[in-house]
This record gives structure tokens, C-alpha cells and sequence, in this order.
């Protein structure tokens, strides 16, 4: 039990480590408990790239590495030009959101609360725990810790091909650091990331989206992303696996570029660093990276420019997050990119059918596919007619593309491995869906 | 209030009156659960789970193990030698099954222990019974 409340009690350090980046003027408009949160997604970024980059060097984890990440935090905040500011609206403004206005506030805060709660009691009851936990973010983490590093030999043993020895190393690096800190790996405690993550992503969410429209459009927003994604995870068992994290490293990374934040270079760089932690998070964060940034420099052509610049600062993080652990793979000869489930650009058609009726049964079987079609329903009558409404949209129909095109490349029947994985995969297209809605009509402030 | 509004409202309503919804109340909410897969799908993972928490306080580290299940089956012994990479670090896993193919006997009685999934089972030729519950047995092999 100690063990656990220690491994989460080691989270605080993330916030800490974003600290110094996210402390930077540009980003006071977003409220002080966004600005935790963010400095908290930013912290892991910075924390897990050092750790992949100290494995790569062959040296041993220890304190110095929370230093370390602090000290490229800092680094990074030198690098936001001078008047790089998102235009982020007064926080004093806050108060002028009274009267009738602060009942939706309200409802919208109580029904995120539910959700939280609820997929807090659903973790809390064994109810939502993902196989996944077991079978191998669990002992990477594991072996990680004790290891002090990424632990080579365990990855190239033999029989342990089932570890995923090439999926990115995020989300076992966060759990290794906390093992070390705690003296073991606490597997009930990893279990809570799902209701500890939702909270973050719906804190850091309605404080981002609060930074374009009044308080009422960015809590209901908001609320409908979390509720989504709270039922969805409680159903299609998440509590313990990357899902959490790759969510909220997506969720924040486009609601950013959704918001004036986009329009300066200190926003474009926090987003591309939630970016690159939805990329080191899972192998579809990397995907989902590409097809942001592309539809962010097509549709926001004036936040968008200079191009090149905005392409740089949206990547780079990214590229060097992704390379060092791409690197690792290559100089241990333990991997040599991601791994396909099949021939590249190899697609068996013929089970077209199959894989569509497969992902219909799984998205149906998570809360009566309410998670998918609700966001769906409330999008269609709100009728969007702002230009941004295409980013999260077209994300969303690319990431349903790449996914379907997955499943294709399977040379077996891909109906078992659906079950259990479409409504996990496919959790970001409702909750990109649901945060469309966002970009609905405008209203008075 | 404004109908986009009251659409993401109701929207979000909907949502967590299913979350509610979908949450074990008829096992007992508020009973601690013995393993985090207890009122789960995965629920079947629940007997070797305590099982081998179980062995890891009995079972030196730096020794070797083979997990198996009892009735044996190949597929089920390639999930609990997963299972054991999980639960008993430190240990040199022998697996009973790889990829739902039977490992050969003679490796298995390299193990310095045996965890028997289930079921009552035979003492292993040569071993001495150190863990007998409901979901299992543990076994040291005699040298």
C-alpha cells in the first residue's frame, strides 16, 4: 500500500519538472490549475525523452535525470521569442462570467465530476483494468526500474517477443520512474493513471478552451469530451494501460491549436511538445502527430505562418523524442522502427466486410457505441460552420482511416484482436468528435 | 440557454448516467476487490493472479519456475507464463507453453519450482508440496 501511494506521491515531481517552461508569461492566461496540469504533461514529455536519451548513453537512472528535465524545461522557455504571446484573455475576465451564465457552468462541472468519480470507482472496483497492464507495460516498467535503465536484455530475451519491444517508451518510463522512487512497482496504484489522467485532460482542457470562448461553451465542451471518454474507458477497460495518456497528450495537443494560443510561437511549441507525448505514448500517437500538423498548416493558413517555423516548432519535439528511442532500438539491436502486423502496404481487402461489421460489434458493445454516437449526434445538430472545425475532424477521419488500414494489413481473420482493441483505438476519434463541437457557433460573451 | 449548449449538456448527461450505470454494483462497490480483475472481463486472470502473488513471497529470487495450469492446456500455459514474468520479476521464468505450443517435458523439470494453476494436481516426480490453496499449488522440486 505504501508502495503505491508513494509511486503516484511521485507524479507531483512532473509538474515541477514543466515548471520552468510553462512559468514563462505567454502562458499565464491559461489559469493557474491549467498551467499545472500542463506544466505536469510537459514534465513527462521532457522526463521520458531524458530517460530514453540516458539509456541511450548507456548510463543508469537516477535523481540527476528530474534535473535534467527541469533544466530542458528551462532551456526550451529561452527559446520563446520575446512578445510570443498567445493573447490569452484576462483572467480577471473569469468574473465577469455571473449571473445565469454560471448555471451551465455549473451543470457542466457536475456531470465532469460524475465521470471522473465514476471511472475512479470503476478502477477502484476491478472493473476497468486492462490485460494489457499484465502482459507487458507492467513488466517493462518493471524490469525498467530495477534495471535502472531500459533494460536490454530483458527486451532481446528469448519467449518475451509478446513484450512489444518497439512500442514507444513513454508510458514505461513514467511507470519506471515512479518504481524507483516507490522501491517496487505498485500494480493497483498504476491501475488509477485512467481516473488520474481524466482529471487532467478535463482540468487542462476546459483552462485551454476556456482561453476562446466564454466559460459556459468551454466547460460544456469540455464536459462532453470527458464524459465520452469516461465511459468509453470504464467499458473498454483502460485503468492501467497507455490509453490515458495518449488521450491526454492528444486531447490538449489539439485543443491548443484550436485556441489564439496557435498564433504565437510559445503555444505552437507547448503544443508540439504534447504532440510528442502522444507520440512517445503509443505507436498511433505518431500518426495522429503527422496528420495534426498537416491539417494544422493546410486550414490555419495565417496562425500557420511562417510554415517551415510553425512545422518546427509543432515536430521537433516529436522527432527528437521518437528518434532517441528509435536510435536506442537500432544501436542494441533490439528493434528497427515499429513493427507492422503484417506486409507494409499489403491490405487484404477481402476482409474489408469483416473488419468494419468487427470494429461496429466492439464500438457497440462499449455502452450501446453511446461514447461514439453521441459526440456524432450533438456535432450534426449544432451544425459547426467555424473553419478550425476541420482539424479535429479531419484528424478524426484520418485516424479511422490509419486504424481501418491496420486491421487490413492482418493476414489472419483480425475479428478477435478487433474485439478487443477498437473501442480503445477509436477512443480519440469520438473524443476529437466531441471536441468539434467546440468549434460550433459562436456565442455572445 | 442556448441549444448548442443544451445539446452538450444532455450529451454529457447521457454519458455519465451510463458511467454510473456501468459500474459492478451487484458485486459490491464498496468490497475490496482481491485482484485489480475481479469485476473485470478479464476476471478469468483473477486465480492466477493470487496465486502467484501468493508464490512470489515463497519463491527465493534467482531461482527458476514453471507456471503451468492443471488441466494443462498449451494456450492457457502461454498466458501464465506471462503472467509469471509479471508477478514473480527477479525469477527465471521457464515457460510451459510458448505461442500455444507445449514446451518439452524434459525442460520443465529443469525448473527449480512449479506453480500449478487450478485444479488438484499430481505432486510433480520428485518435488514436496509448499503452497496448496484454492486457486493452486506450489511445488519444490527435490535435488
Amino acid at each position: 500500500m505504501r508502495a503505491g501511494y508513494l509511486w503516484l506521491a511521485s507524479f507531483a515531481i512532473l509538474p515541477l519538472v514543466g515548471a520552468p517552461f510553462l512559468g514563462h508569461r505567454a502562458f499565464r492566461g491559461f489559469g493557474i490549475l491549467c498551467r499545472t496540469v500542463l506544466a505536469g504533461g510537459v514534465g513527462m514529455v521532457l522526463l521520458s525523452a531524458t530517460m530514453t536519451v540516458w539509456a541511450l548513453a548507456g548510463w543508469r537512472w537516477g535523481p540527476v535525470l528530474v534535473l535534467a528535465s527541469a533544466g530542458v524545461a528551462f532551456a526550451l522557455r529561452g527559446l520563446i521569442p520575446k512578445r510570443s504571446d498567445p493573447a490569452l484573455p484576462d483572467p480577471r475576465a473569469e468574473r465577469r462570467d455571473e449571473g445565469p451564465a454560471r448555471t451551465p457552468v455549473w451543470i457542466a462541472l457536475v456531470l465532469t465530476a460524475i465521470s471522473i468519480l465514476a471511472a475512479l470507482a470503476a478502477t477502484i472496483a476491478a472493473r476497468s483494468t486492462s490485460p494489457d497492464l499484465l502482459l507487458f507495460w507492467g513488466p517493462k516498467a518493471q524490469q525498467f526500474a530495477s534495471a535502472g535503465t531500459i533494460d536490454t536484455a530483458f527486451l532481446s530475451a528469448p519467449h518475451l517477443e509478446y513484450l512489444h519491444v518497439y512500442y514507444p517508451p513513454l508510458v514505461t518510463n513514467v511507470f519506471a520512474f515512479g518504481a524507483i522512487a516507490a522501491g517496487r512497482f505498485p500494480w493497483g496504484a498504476a491501475t488509477l493513471t485512467f481516473p488520474l489522467l481524466l482529471a487532467a485532460t478535463a482540468a487542462g482542457l476546459a483552462g485551454i478552451l476556456r482561453a476562446d470562448a466564454p466559460a459556459p461553451r468551454a466547460a460544456a465542451a469540455s464536459a462532453l469530451v470527458i464524459c465520452a471518454l469516461g465511459l468509453a474507458g470504464i467499458a473498454s477497460s483502460v485503468a492501467g494501460n497507455a490509453e490515458p495518456f495518449l488521450l491526454f497528450f492528444e486531447i490538449l495537443g489539439v485543443a491548443l491549436l484550436l485556441t489564439p494560443a496557435a498564433r504565437s510561437d510559445a503555444g505552437k511549441l507547448l503544443a508540439g511538445l504534447f504532440l510528442a507525448g502522444a507520440a512517445a505514448a503509443k505507436v498511433e500517437g505518431l500518426p495522429f502527430v503527422l496528420a495534426v500538423v498537416v491539417l494544422f498548416l493546410l486550414l490555419d493558413r495565417s496562425a500557420a505562418r511562417p510554415l517551415a517555423r510553425s512545422a518546427l516548432l509543432l515536430l521537433a519535439p516529436t522527432i527528437v523524442s521518437i528518434g532517441a528511442w528509435l536510435a536506442f532500438g537500432a544501436t542494441r539491436r533490439v528493434f528497427f522502427g515499429y513493427k507492422g502486423y503484417g506486409h507494409s502496404l499489403e491490405f487484404h481487402w477481402d476482409h474489408l466486410s469483416a473488419v468494419v461489421s468487427a470494429i461496429g460489434i466492439a464500438l457497440w458493445r462499449v455502452g450501446y457505441a453511446l461514447p461514439f454516437a453521441v459526440p456524432i449526434l450533438v456535432l450534426l445538430a449544432t451544425r459547426p460552420k467555424d473553419r478550425r472545425v476541420f482539424l479535429p475532424l479531419g484528424v478524426a477521419a484520418a485516424l479511422s482511416v490509419f486504424l481501418v488500414l491496420t486491421y487490413l494489413q492482418s493476414t489472419q481473420d483480425p475479428r478477435l484482436w478487433i474485439s478487443w482493441s477498437a473501442a480503445r483505438t477509436f477512443s480519440p476519434v469520438t473524443a476529437l468528435v466531441a471536441l468539434a463541437s467546440f468549434c460550433g457557433r459562436e456565442e455572445p460573451r | 440557454m442556448r441549444k448548442p449548449l443544451l445539446l452538450s449538456l444532455a450529451g454529457s448527461a447521457i454519458l455519465a448516467g451510463f458511467s454510473v450505470a456501468a459500474l459492478p454494483f451487484s458485486r459490491g462497490l464498496f468490497r475490496v476487490p482481491r485482484t485489480p480483475y475481479d469485476a473485470n472481463e478479464a476476471s478469468f486472470l483473477a486465480p492466477a493472479w493470487i496465486l502467484l502473488q501468493r508464490a512470489a513471497e515463497i519463491v527465493p529470487r534467482d531461482v527458476s519456475v514453471v507456471v503451468r495450469g492443471e488441466p494443462p492446456d498449451a494456450t492457457n500455459d502461454s498466458y501464465l507464463h506471462r503472467f509469471a514474468v509479471a508477478l514473480l520479476p527477479g525469477r527465471k521464468i521457464v515457460p510451459a507453453a510458448v505461442w500455444n505450443v507445449a514446451s518439452a517435458p524434459e525442460t520443465l523439470r529443469e525448473a527449480d519450482y512449479e506453480v500449478v494453476v487450478g485444479g488438484k494436481a499430481l505432486a510433480p516426480p520428485g518435488s514436496r508440496l509448499v503452497l496448496s490453496i484454492p486457486e493452486g499449488s506450489v511445488w519444490k522440486r527435490e535435488r
